[in-house]
């Protein structure tokens, strides 16, 4: 009988990982240090656009600790390809290369490389490289970008880098004749990851072997081997990639393309020396993949009942020089129709160039954008039709299912389970007390309003399942976890996509189990899940189980930790691999020791005839050593075909302080469904982490330009991502429908808490500013004390 | 002194703490997140302060006595503010990790019985981006308990 | 992240700082270094030497003199929050230092690297104005005592002469039914402040008003004290009509500069907001002592 959850890390003591990472032996990429190794740095673009004339090594050739240098026209003479990440359909290619070629397009763009002797010295150096630019007109805003006067690529006709349009039926008709239509402008400004790592690779080129030895901060190691080796025209298997422990990533560490890891491998290679480079913080905030930066004109339709009838929407992303997430933006239309059903919709999506750094993945994607922008607007039209906006979702819930496996009975369940452990209706009349103290402005004291607010992800990926259909769904049955049928399949390595993973699980002579991944955690805690579903899955006691991740040679295949897939695709394959073993270890042990291999089972790691459980059988090591053996393992590369997401409901409470516009969130509630927790400790920090990034950016964060495109918001003193006194304590409560497609019954949850949570902060924002005049209202994250002002300002 | 162990070296005046202990003496558990002193990735306790090592000078440190997380730990044994966060999932990426326990220990020997509003406002410089605080603040309460149970005994 | 090359001198006696301060033109002081430092990091500073007083002797303390309390140049943020005596006799210069920063930065930081660091936004600066300190400097002509109104000159520009050292800071006794009050905008806790106010009111019966002193931050290059509101306030009962007129007109001088934090007007508006917090606040304190 296996259990219903696995044990908890507290329950377990801790994860795996634990004790390495308390004592200060993690090993990230900039602890690791060569003998003699020498340091890059970066000369970068002080202009947001700007023809590069003229690049002088001469003065700081002088110094003895020079070594050697690149440019642009370098990277052309050595036959190196432009970035390749930003050339995905159904972006319109661009082309970039890793240092600028005859114009920078955003400030801080390398134009150029040097590596020098001593880390000291490297700044003093980057300071004397002299380059001459011919400034251009800046495209800062959207509406720059739109008018096309000045282009970021010249080889394109305008400035919109894709194009997008997901429709069905005729919403502009039904919204015509409905009588409850509600509009709205949304927005997100642009946001970024923040890890608190910064990038950093490390590079040694080995001459015998003509192959390079890369450390590097990435969630995808294999990732990154394809990108160096499409970039520099070289065979994959000539470079062995590597991460160990790495200090968060949320998206800007996955599928970006970075310059340095590249330029270190041709620094290496050119001088023989092993070449670090670690970004600072600076760096960071100039370079690395930002993202949101999307705005949404929309117009929702609900007919007499509350049920809606349309959604209509233009929604707008700036996404600077072109980078992964046009891909990602998309993701925000499929998001934008929740877990609802609507028969209409027109939603519109385009995605414009400008002079910024690239935008990538940040946690969740394009779906907090979208859960953001329709969660808003379904409590704008409660608000108008004048019910709650909790009963207002539950006329609206699609019967289908969601993502292939929440149906409409799930999301009510989750609404009830808020409702109860949130004490809803005390919270009401909290509401209600705090909101009939307080005095209209102009008081000058301490003033406070109070709101609630809630939101829901719907859980839905690309395609958006299921929400114009109208048949009825089935209910989930919550059967047998422990042989979750999963509807994946096993495919070449060729047709690795994000819905798959690698793993191999090997069981070694001396009793030991080590799982390959290509999973790459960097705090999601796969170190040990994976081991607990290794655990379960063989037979075999966790203490013997090690998971081995981060390297290109020893897990040979893999895709990597992003999206919110690993428990799903990673542990599935995981799961697939150790099934796998089981078998060719029966079949093995069958002959040696002539039972049946259907009646042979390893429990607590011996080998058991499950029909004489007490009889004493070979244990696994004298299998294998009969059979001569080091050790024996199995592959998986397993493919969902489909991503099965999180669902949630989240509700904020909040005060106000209307006299400073200073807000503070008394409470967080998450009903969360990730289907079976592998274990429910890491789940409840990765909530607790992606609901805190959204409460950053619902009221904190903002990446600020000034008109000539220089990016003002360059340090975390400037950029506020949440603090330990800022930060609300989240209140995590689970239910748990089994994923239908994982072989685990566990979907992915990084992202969870992040997609739901900037709605919940904005609509108890706004639901406490109606209290101080109905109509006020703040639209665009993040909603600081100066928009709230200005909110405040117009009756 | 460093760990309870003395080190004698020659730096240029302009040597940032932090990249002494981490280049010059090999202690890479503190980190560096960021330019400006604002992330604390980098706090170590030096004569009984918790402080940002990269806001002090390595030369500055001369004669000084400095603690940093490699010294917690005795004989394989983790710290009682290590065993804490250990036991309530205190860490996901571990990279603040140090520097938080540093900012905790340092409250927690002026004042073992800190409110969650104390906890909160003592680790007001130590940013982290994959918690919440909220297993970081259940920690810090963890590892109040576990000293007063100490000290009981 | 590296700072331009300096040398580097560690003096063990104030002679010795002054002399090296004097020879050496392009020479700074490094006291806590929360803020040098930053700066020379981010290579926004690079002066050629650095004389290191942080561990001079004597130049850190907290004494009860007899008209007013002296404060060494060296003591810290943190040890000015927590002494009993500041929060007694000059509650606004303890809630000020607690605001400032993280602990960290308070554990290092001290009051005479904040006041010669002269940031219109930070914390310490405006308060100091407020309490009319004296500034204490030590030069190659010997003592002088510069007072608070003439200390600040402009943005990060003191009177702090050349081959000058700040060693002690003198805040001259409030009289006995006076409060103080400190109230801080800022984005997260402890952030820099896109406004402060300060305020210390001394109050007569039936809550007349005997003195008022307003200070605002982050308002212009240096702090500045709302003598117009003041004058107003003096000599008048303080109510909750008075006290919002006075923040009306204490935001009148007031210059803060428009930027991503928001623009001219919004701040006028916290600012007048803050100002009436604390002045309310200073009242209830004189209120709560039973005055």
């Amino acid at each position: 009988m296996t259990a219903a959850f696995y044990p908890t890390a507290s329950e377990l003591g801790g994860r795996v990982e634990d004790p390495r990472l308390l004592s200060g032996k993690g090993r990230f990429v900039d602890d690791l240090k060569f003998e003699g190794q020498a340091y890059m740095g970066i000369v970068r673009s002080p202009y947001a656009h700007a023809r590069i004339r003229r690049i002088s090594f001469s003065k700081v050739r002088s110094s003895s600790d020079f070594v050697a240098a690149l440019t642009g026209e370098d990277l052309i003479k050595r036959r190196v390809t432009t970035n390749s990440q930003n050339q995905w359909p159904p972006q319109k290619p661009a082309k970039r290369y890793h240092l600028a070629v005859d114009k920078a397009r955003f400030t801080g763009e390398p134009v150029a490389a040097i590596l020098v002797r001593r880390k000291n010295s490297l700044e003093d150096l980057i300071e004397q490289v002299e380059v001459e630019y011919d400034p251009l007109p800046v495209v800062t805003t959207i509406e720059e970008s739109k008018k096309g006067n000045t282009l970021i690529y010249e080889d394109w006709s305008d400035n919109i880098s894709q194009s997008n349009n997901v429709k069905w039926g005729d919403a502009e008709k039904a919204i015509a004749s409905a009588p409850y239509v509600i509009t709205a402008k949304e927005g997100i400004a642009r946001q970024e990851s923040a890890p608190i790592e910064p990038r950093s690779t490390l590079v040694r080129y080995k001459k015998e072997e003509d192959a390079y030895e890369v450390y590097a901060t990435v969630q995808s190691v294999h990732g990154l081997r394809e990108q160096l080796a499409s970039e520099l025209q070289t065979p994959e298997e000539k470079f062995h990639v590597k991460v160990m422990d790495m200090g968060g990533g949320f998206g800007s560490k996955g599928s970006e393309s970075y310059p340095e890891p590249l330029l270190a491998c041709l620094f290496s290679r050119q001088t023989d020396l092993p070449v670090k480079w670690t970004a600072t913080r600076t760096e960071e905030f100039l370079e690395a993949a930002s993202g949101r930066d999307e705005y949404c004109n929309l117009a929702l339709a609900c007919d007499k009942d509350g049920k809606i009838v349309a959604l209509k929407a233009d929604v707008e992303c700036d996404v600077g020089v072109t980078g992964t997430q046009n891909h990602m933006s998309e993701l925000s239309l499929w998001t934008m129709l929740g877990p609802y059903r609507i028969p209409n919709v027109d939603l519109r999506l385009r995605v414009y160039a400008t002079n910024k750094m690239p935008i990538g993945p940040v946690r969740g994607a394009g779906a907090p954008e979208g859960c953001y922008f329709i969660e808003r607007a379904m409590n704008i039209m409660a608000q108008k039709i004048g019910i709650d906006p909790l009963e207002l979702r539950r006329r609206n819930l699609t019967a289908e299912k969601q993502g292939k496996s929440s149906s409409k009975a799930d999301y009510i369940r989750l609404i009830d389970d808020l409702i109860k452990h949130s004490r809803y209706g005390e919270l009401l009349e909290w509401k209600k007390e705090v909101n009939s103290k307080f005095k209209q402005p102009g008081a000058l004291h301490s003033n406070l309003v109070a709101g609630l607010g809630v939101s829901i992800r719907g859980g839905g990926g690309f395609g958006g399942d299921d929400h114009g259909g109208s048949s009825e769904g089935e209910e989930t049955e919550n059967d047998e976890w422990s042989s979750g049928g999963g509807t994946g399949t096993e495919v070449n390595l060729a047709d690795l996509d994000f819905t798959s993973e690698y793993a191999r699980v090997s069981l070694e002579r001396n009793g030991r189990v080590t799982v390959y991944t290509g999973s790459s955690p960097h705090g999601q805690g796969e170190e040990t899940t994976f081991a607990q579903l290794a655990s379960e899955a063989l037979g075999v006691p966790l203490d013997k189980i090690a998971v081995v991740w981060g390297d290109s040679v020893l897990v040979p295949y893999g895709v990597g930790t992003f999206g919110s897939r690993s428990a799903a695709t990673g542990g599935s394959a995981v799961v697939d691999a150790c099934r796998k073993l089981r078998v060719k270890l029966f079949v093995k042990a069958s002959e040696i020791t002539g039972i049946e291999s259907n009646a042979l089972d390893i429990r607590g790691g011996r080998l058991v005839d499950k029909s004489h459980p007490n009889l004493k059988l070979p244990s696994l090591m004298e299998i294998l050593e009969r059979l001569g053996l080091a050790e024996i393992s199995e592959e998986s590369t397993y493919r969902l075909g489909s991503m099965d997401y999180s669902t949630g409901v989240h509700l904020c409470a909040l005060t106000l302080d209307v006299g400073l516009g200073k807000v503070r969130i008394e409470k967080y509630i998450v009903v969360e469904d990730c289907g079976r927790m592998i274990n429910k400790t890491i789940v409840e920090g990765q909530l607790h982490g992606g609901v805190m990034h959204a409460v950053g950016g619902a009221l904190f964060e903002k990446l600020a330009y000034d008109d000539q495109g220089n990016l003002l918001t360059s340090t975390f003193m400037d950029y506020s991502i949440p603090r330990a006194p800022d930060s609300p304590n989240i209140e995590v409560f689970h239910e748990v429908t089994p994923s239908t497609v994982s072989l685990n019954g566990a979907k992915g949850v990084g992202e969870s808490g992040t997609n739901a949570g900037y709605a919940a902060v904005i609509n108890a924002l706004n639901d406490a500013l109606s209290n101080v005049f109905p109509g006020a209202q703040v639209n665009v994250a993040p909603a600081t004390p100066d928009a709230i002002f200005a909110a405040l300002q117009s009756p | 002194m460093v760990n309870d162990r003395e080190f004698s070296r020659e730096v240029e005046p302009r040597t940032l703490l932090i990249d002494f202990l981490r280049d010059d003496l090999n202690l890479t558990g503190t980190h560096i997140g960021c330019d400006t002193g604002h992330c604390g990735a980098c706090t170590i306790i030096m004569n009984g302060k918790a402080v940002k090592s990269c806001m002090v000078l390595a030369v500055q440190a001369q004669g000084a006595e400095i603690l940093t997380v490699e010294g917690l730990a005795k004989d394989q044994k983790l710290h009682w503010v290590q065993e804490a966060f250990m036991q309530n999932h205190g860490l996901q990426c571990g990279f603040c990790t140090p520097g938080m326990l540093m900012s905790a220990l340092f409250l927690l020997e002026r004042n073992p019985r800190p409110t969650e509003e104390e906890i909160r406002r003592a680790l007001g410089g130590n940013l982290c981006r994959c918690t919440g605080y909220v297993n970081v603040v259940k920690s810090v309460q963890a590892a109040s308990r576990a000293l007063s149970e100490g000290r009981e005994n | 992240m590296i700072p331009k090359k300096f040398d580097y001198y560690a003096p063990t006696s104030l002679t010795e700082t002054i002399q090296l301060l004097s020879e050496n033109e392009g020479a700074r002081l490094l006291a806590g270094g929360q803020s040098l430092l930053g700066l020379m990091k981010l290579r926004l500073a690079a002066p050629t030497a650095l004389v290191d007083i942080s561990k001079l002797p004597g130049l850190s303390y907290v004494r009860e003199d007899r008209d007013h309390l002296s404060i060494g140049a060296l003591t810290t943020h943190d040890t000015i929050e927590h002494n009993s005596t500041i929060q007694e006799k000059f509650m606004i210069l303890s809630e000020a230092a607690s605001k400032i920063g993280d602990q960290q930065t308070r554990n290092l930081g001290t009051i005479g690297g904040s006041a010669c660091h002269a940031d219109p936004a930070a914390d310490l600066p405006t308060v100091l104005r407020v309490l009319d300190a004296g500034f204490v400097m030590q030069g190659r002509k010997g003592e002088r005592i510069v007072p608070a109104q003439d200390l600040f000159v402009d943005m990060f520009t003191t009177a702090v002469g050349h081959g000058e050292v700040l060693t002690e800071i003198r805040l001259p006794y409030l009289p006995p039914t006076s409060a103080s009050a400190y109230m801080k905008h800022s984005l997260r806790e402890n952030d820099v402040a896109i406004v402060l106010a300060g305020t210390v009111l001394t109050v007569g019966d039936g809550n007349m008003c005997r003195d008022a002193r307003i200070g605002l931050g982050a308002a212009g290059p240096i702090p500045l004290r709302a003598t117009t509101a003041e004058q107003y306030l003096k000599d008048r009962i303080l109510d909750e009509a008075t006290l919002k007129e006075g923040a009306q007109r204490a935001v009148e001088g007031a210059n803060p500069p428009s930027d991503m934090h928001g623009s001219k007007r919004y701040k006028l508006e916290v600012l007048k907001v803050l100002t009436n917090r604390s002045l309310s606040l200073s009242l209830s304190r004189i209120k709560s002592c039973g005055m």
